[in-house]
C-alpha cells in the first residue's frame, strides 16, 4: 500500500522548487488588474485586416492555453519527482488557465460578439493551428513521461511565440499598449514555465541510459521541426496579408534556440537567421525598469509584496 | 550588419548590447536621424517664407492672433531668427519623437506637422512674456538653450488657437454634503477636460455605516464617491490625447482608511477595485508615534469631528487633537494597531505602488503661509492650504473657498550651472511661471480661479540632478552630492524669492495674505540669517567657483528679508519638484532629481508604445557613476532629497526604489527614515523584479545588473 505524505515545505528537496514557487506566487496577477479599456481607441484605429488578424491570433493562443491549463500540466503532474513539483504544476496549471481567460477579457472589451465568434470560428477551421493542437496533444496523451516535458516545454517556450509577436509589434508602434502589458505578463510566466519544465527534464534525463538520451535528443530536434515546419504555414495563414512572415519566422528561430537551451540542448538555428528585429526583442524584455505615467496604465512591473512585521527597533526615533 | 533598420529598431538597438559589449549610443543617433530623414523631413508642410507661415496659421486657426499682435512682425521675425539661431538638435530619438508626437503643432487632421522645436519655443516666449520684447528674447536663451523648460500644458499649448489649459494640476476639497461631492465631480470633468491632473481630498467625508439626517446607518463612505471619480477621470480625456487622471486623499484616522486601500488590492472585487485612479495617505505624527509604541490607532467619523469643533476634519491637527477626540464619547471611532496600518500600506505599495504619503505635520510647520495644507496633488510635490466652499440650495455658490491650482516648468541643473547668469535664469522662469498664474482664470471652476487669483502659486522644479552628478563625476547621495544639493537649492531658493519680491515690488501688489505669513514677519528668513551656508567639500566649492553662480551671503539674505519684509513677495508658492516624464526627454535630462531608473530606460507610453532612452552624459567610460536607483536604494535618495526639501516651500516628488529582495518591513523602514530626515511626502514605491536566471532576454541592457 502506498503511503500518502504531507507536503513539508520546510523540507524542500529542491531548492529550485521552493525559488519557482516563489516567483510564480509573486508574479500572480488577474487581467482585471489591467486597464485594456484604455486600449479602445487605439483599437478603432486599427485597419479592419490588422483587427481580423489580432482575432484570430488571440483565438489562437487561447487555444494553446486552454490545451495547456487542462490537458499539459496536468500530464506531467504524475512524473513530478518531489511534492513541492506538484504544488508548482498545480500553480502552473492554474496561470494558463488565467491567461486563456485573459484572451477573453481582451475580445469582451474590445471587440463585438459576432467578430469574436468569427475569430474563433476561423481558429477551429485553420488546419495548421488544428494540427499544432493535435501534435502536442498526442504526446500529452502518449505514455513516455520525458516526451511531455519535451512537448510541454516546446509549447510554453516555443509555440506561443507566433501569437505573442504581434502585440509586442503592435506596441512598438504604440498600437495596444495596455493588450501588450498583459502580454508581457503572461510571457513573463511563460518563461518561467518554460525554464522549469525544461529543468526538470534534464534532471529526469541525466538519470537515463546513454542510448535513451540519444534518442530523446532525436526527438527532441525532430519535434521542434515538425513543429517549426507547422508554425511557418500558421504563421503565412496569418501574417502575409501584412507582410510580416519573414520577420515572425526569425522571431520563431529565435525562440526554438531558447526552448532547446531551457532543455538544455544546443540551437539548431544559426544565429545569424535567428536575428530576431530589435524592436520585438527590446519589448520582451522584462518590465523592472519601465518607466510609465498614470496617464499609461498600469504596467506590468508590480507584484505582490513579501510581508513582514516591524520591530520597535525599526520605530526607534 | 547593414539591414535597413528603421528609426523604430535602431532605437531599440540602444537596449541590447553591442557585438564589443558596449552599450550602442551612437545606434540612437542614428535613429535619431532616420527619423528625421525619414519622417518628420517628408511629414512637414512647406514653406517659403515665416512669413509666409505665420500667416497662413494665423488664417486657418492653427495660432492665436492675439498673443502675436502684441508684438510687431518685425520683432516677431527677428525672434524667430534669433531662436533657429541657435542650431538646435535633438540629441536622443526618443526627444524628438516625443516632441513630434506630442508637442509639434499638426494639421487639424492630425497628417502633416506644421511646427519644429524652435518654433514650439517661440510661440512660448510670445505669450510668456505678454508683450515685453526683451523678456521674450530672455526666454528664447533660457529655453532653447535647454536651462528652462515649461511643463507640459504650457508648452505644448502655447499660442495655439485650440487648446488646454496651462497649468499642470490641481487641488480640490470635498466637503460632507451632496452638493460639494457632486460640485466635485463636475469640476474634475471640466479640469480634465481643459488637460489638468486633478486630486481631490476626501477626509472629509462622512464614513461608511455614518448616519445621514440623523438615521443611523446611512451613508456609504468614501469608496462609491471613489468610484463615480474613477469613472469620470476615464471619460474626460483631452481631445483623445490622454486619458484624464486623478487622485484622491484620505486621512490616516479616517474609519474607511482600511477600505479606501484595499480598493488596490491585486484580488479585489471589481465592484470596488479601483485601478486608475491613484491613491494617497495623509500621515500625521501622532500615527507614528502610536506605531513606535505599538499602541492602537482611533479612527474618528468626520462628521462628528465637524459637529464638535465646528469645522471639517481636513482642517483640525489630528496630532494636536488626537487625546481630546479620543476622550470625547460624542465622536464615534474605531481603533486598529497602528502598526497594521503601515504594513497594509507597505502591502499595497508592493501590489500597486499606491498609496501616495504625505507627512501632515511636517508640511505644515514647513509652510509659511497663513492656513492649513491637508492633501497634496497627483504627482504629491503641491503643498499649498485651501478653504471650504458653500452651496446654496440651487447648486449656486454660497461662499466660494480657495482651492488649489500649480503651474509648473523645471530648470536643467546641468545647463543652469553653465549659465552665463545664474540669477537672470531663475528670474526669467519664475517671471514664465508667473504669466501663466496671471493668465489663467478658469471660470468653470470658481475656486480654482479664485485660489489662482489670489495666490499666484507657481512651482519651479529642478531635473536633471543625476546626469549632472555623472558629468561630474559625483556618486548619487554620497557626500560631495549631498553638499551640492544642499548649496544648489538653497541658492535656487534665494534667487526665486528675490525675483517675487521684485515682481511685488514693480506691482505694489503682495500675494493675498501676505501679511500674516512668515515671510513678512521675517521669521521664515531667520535659518539663512543666523547661519552660514556655504559648501562643506573641495569639490562643491571648486564647481561653484567655477561657475557664474554667486552663492548668497548672510548679509545678502538680511538685504533680501527687509525688501521682502517691506514690499512681499508676488508669489504665495514658488518652488515645487515635479517628476518631469515627458518634458525631460525632449530636454534631455534625468527625471526631476531621482536617481535615473535604468542606465537605458524602456518608456511606455500611451502615445508612443515602448521607447528607449539613454540616461544623459552617459557614454561607455563613465558608467560606474550612473548606478540605477534600485542600486542606490532609498537611504541615498531619501538623503539626497531632504538635503533640497529644507529650501522648497511646496514639495518634491520622491520615488523610493527597492530590489526585489524587499520586504514590507523595509518598506515600512524607509518611510520612517524619510520621516525623520523631514521630508514631506513620498509619491510611488517601485519594486524592481528581476527575471529569473535562464528567462532573461540576453544581452540586454536595461535587464542587466
Amino acid at each position: 500500500m502506498s503511503i500518502v505524505r504531507p507536503i513539508n515545505w520546510n523540507a524542500v528537496e529542491d531548492p529550485v522548487d521552493l525559488d519557482v514557487w516563489n516567483r510564480l506566487t509573486a508574479n500572480f496577477w488577474i487581467p482585471e488588474k489591467v486597464p485594456i479599456s484604455n486600449d479602445i481607441q487605439s483599437w478603432a484605429s486599427l485597419k479592419e485586416h490588422e483587427r481580423t488578424l489580432t482575432m484570430r491570433v488571440f483565438t489562437g493562443l487561447t487555444l494553446l492555453d486552454t490545451i495547456q491549463g487542462t490537458v499539459g500540466s496536468m500530464s506531467i503532474m504524475p512524473d513530478a519527482r518531489t511534492p513541492h513539483e506538484e504544488a508548482v504544476i498545480t500553480n502552473i496549471a492554474f496561470m494558463e488557465s488565467v491567461h486563456a481567460k485573459s484572451y477573453s477579457s481582451v475580445f469582451s472589451t474590445l471587440c463585438s460578439t459576432d467578430n469574436i465568434e468569427e475569430a474563433f470560428r476561423w481558429s477551429e477551421e485553420n488546419e495548421n493551428l488544428q494540427n499544432k493542437a493535435r501534435i502536442i496533444l498526442d504526446y500529452y496523451r502518449g505514455d513516455d513521461p520525458l516526451k511531455r516535458k519535451v512537448a510541454s516545454t516546446l509549447l510554453e517556450s516555443f509555440l506561443f511565440y507566433s501569437g505573442f509577436y504581434l502585440p509586442m509589434h503592435w506596441s512598438s508602434r504604440a498600437k495596444l499598449t495596455n493588450t501588450a502589458d498583459l502580454i508581457r505578463l503572461i510571457i513573463r510566466d511563460e518563461a518561467v514555465h518554460g525554464y522549469y519544465i525544461g529543468y526538470k527534464y534534464q534532471l529526469a534525463l541525466a538519470e537515463q541510459s546513454q542510448e535513451r538520451q540519444e534518442e530523446l535528443k532525436e526527438y527532441t530536434y525532430d519535434l521542434l521541426m515538425e513543429l517549426y515546419n507547422n508554425e511557418c504555414k500558421y504563421s503565412a495563414d496569418l501574417y502575409d496579408e501584412i507582410g510580416l512572415t519573414e520577420d515572425v519566422k526569425k522571431f520563431l528561430q529565435y525562440n526554438g534556440n531558447k526552448a532547446l537551451m531551457n532543455l538544455g540542448y544546443d540551437p539548431l538555428f544559426p544565429k545569424e537567421t535567428a536575428e530576431v528585429n530589435p524592436a520585438i526583442l527590446s519589448a520582451l524584455a522584462p518590465d523592472a525598469n519601465e518607466n510609465h505615467d498614470f496617464f499609461s496604465g498600469s504596467g506590468s512591473s508590480y507584484v505582490i509584496g513579501k510581508h513582514e512585521s516591524t520591530t520597535d527597533d525599526d520605530w526607534n526615533f | 550588419m547593414d539591414k535597413n533598420y528603421s528609426y523604430h529598431e535602431l532605437n531599440a538597438m540602444l537596449n541590447l548590447y553591442g557585438p564589443d559589449g558596449k552599450i550602442q549610443f551612437d545606434k540612437d543617433k542614428e535613429a535619431a536621424k532616420h527619423y528625421f530623414l525619414d519622417h518628420v523631413n517628408l511629414n512637414t508642410v512647406f514653406f517659403h517664407s515665416l512669413e509666409e507661415k505665420l500667416e497662413y496659421l494665423v488664417e486657418n486657426e492653427y495660432y492665436d492672433t492675439d498673443v502675436l499682435d502684441q508684438y510687431g512682425l518685425d520683432f516677431v521675425k527677428s525672434l524667430f531668427k534669433q531662436a533657429y539661431e541657435y542650431k538646435f538638435r535633438f540629441p536622443t530619438f526618443l526627444g524628438a519623437f516625443k516632441f513630434y508626437t506630442s508637442y509639434a503643432l499638426k494639421t487639424f487632421d492630425g497628417e502633416r506637422y506644421l511646427e519644429r522645436f524652435e518654433d514650439r519655443v517661440c510661440m512660448n516666449a510670445l505669450m510668456l512674456a505678454r508683450g515685453d520684447k526683451k523678456l521674450a528674447q530672455d526666454l528664447i536663451d533660457e529655453i532653447v538653450s535647454g536651462r528652462f523648460q515649461p511643463a507640459t500644458p504650457t508648452f505644448l499649448n502655447a499660442g495655439k488657437r485650440q487648446r488646454g489649459e496651462f497649468v499642470s494640476c490641481f487641488l480640490l476639497r470635498i466637503e460632507d454634503n451632496m452638493e460639494s461631492i457632486s460640485r466635485g465631480i463636475n469640476s474634475s470633468l471640466q479640469l480634465s477636460k481643459r488637460g489638468g491632473g486633478v486630486a481631490l481630498n476626501l477626509t472629509n467625508l462622512r464614513e461608511a455605516g455614518a448616519p445621514i439626517k440623523k438615521i443611523e446607518n446611512q451613508s456609504s463612505g468614501v469608496l462609491p464617491v471613489m468610484k463615480l471619480l474613477e469613472d469620470s477621470f476615464s471619460y474626460a480625456n483631452q481631445l483623445g490625447a490622454r486619458q484624464g487622471a486623478g487622485a484622491v486623499y484620505l486621512n490616516a484616522h479616517h474609519p474607511d482608511i482600511m477600505q479606501f486601500l484595499d480598493t488596490k488590492r491585486e484580488n479585489a472585487d471589481e465592484k470596488v477595485r479601483i485601478k486608475t485612479l491613484s491613491l494617497g495617505v495623509v500621515v500625521p505624527d501622532i500615527t507614528l508615534e502610536l506605531a513606535k509604541n505599538n499602541e492602537d490607532m482611533y479612527l474618528f467619523s468626520p462628521y462628528d469631528v465637524e459637529r464638535i469643533y465646528g469645522v471639517p476634519m481636513s482642517d483640525i491637527s489630528v496630532t494636536e487633537k488626537y487625546q481630546e477626540m479620543v476622550d470625547n464619547p460624542d465622536i464615534r471611532k474605531k481603533k486598529m494597531k497602528a502598526r497594521l496600518l503601515f504594513e497594509t500600506i507597505a502591502e499595497l505599495q508592493f501590489e500597486s505602488g499606491y498609496p501616495y504619503i504625505v507627512f501632515e505635520d511636517t508640511v505644515n510647520e514647513a509652510n509659511p503661509v497663513e492656513g492649513r495644507i491637508n492633501m497634496s496633488n497627483l504627482c504629491s510635490e503641491i503643498l499649498q492650504v485651501n478653504t471650504p466652499t458653500t452651496y446654496k440650495t440651487d447648486l449656486s455658490y454660497d461662499k466660494i473657498g480657495k482651492d488649489i491650482s500649480c503651474n509648473l516648468g523645471s530648470l536643467n541643473i546641468a545647463k543652469v550651472m553653465e549659465s552665463p547668469d545664474f540669477g537672470k535664469t531663475v528670474e526669467v522662469a519664475i517671471k514664465a511661471l508667473t504669466s501663466v498664474a496671471d493668465l489663467s482664470y478658469i471660470e468653470s471652476v470658481m475656486s480654482v480661479a479664485e485660489g489662482n487669483k489670489k495666490s499666484r502659486a507657481i512651482g519651479l522644479g529642478q531635473m536633471n540632478l543625476h546626469g549632472y552628478f555623472g558629468k561630474e563625476r559625483m556618486h548619487y547621495g554620497d557626500e560631495e552630492s549631498l553638499d551640492f544639493t544642499n548649496i544648489y537649492f538653497y541658492t535656487i531658493l534665494f534667487h526665486a524669492l528675490k525675483a517675487s519680491n521684485k515682481m511685488a515690488k514693480y506691482t505694489g501688489s503682495p500675494f493675498d495674505n501676505f501679511e500674516n505669513s512668515k515671510y513678512a514677519t521675517g521669521e521664515f528668513f531667520n535659518k539663512y540669517t543666523e547661519q552660514e551656508w556655504k559648501p562643506a567639500t573641495k569639490k562643491v566649492a571648486k564647481i561653484f567657483a567655477n561657475s557664474s553662480v554667486d552663492i548668497p551671503t548672510q548679509e545678502d539674505w538680511e538685504r533680501l528679508k527687509k525688501s521682502v519684509m517691506k514690499h512681499g513677495i508676488y508669489n504665495q508658492n514658488l518652488q515645487a519638484v515635479p517628476p518631469t516624464g515627458s518634458i525631460s526627454y525632449i530636454n534631455n535630462s534625468t527625471s526631476s532629481i531621482h536617481p535615473i531608473a535604468s542606465k537605458v530606460e524602456i518608456r511606455k507610453e500611451g502615445k508612443l508604445g515602448r521607447v528607449y532612452y539613454p540616461a544623459p552624459y552617459l557614454t561607455n567610460d563613465n558608467l560606474e557613476y550612473f548606478e540605477d536607483a534600485y542600486e542606490i536604494g532609498p537611504d541615498k535618495i531619501i538623503d539626497v532629497y531632504a538635503a533640497a526639501t529644507q529650501h522648497v516651500d511646496q514639495g518634491l516628488s520622491l520615488t523610493l526604489f527597492f530590489k526585489d529582495t524587499a520586504t514590507t518591513r523595509d518598506v515600512n523602514r524607509a518611510q520612517i527614515y524619510a520621516w525623520k530626515k523631514g521630508i514631506k511626502t513620498i509619491y510611488y514605491i517601485r519594486i524592481r523584479q528581476l527575471a529569473l536566471e535562464g528567462t532573461s532576454v540576453e544581452e540586454c541592457v536595461s535587464c542587466q545588473l
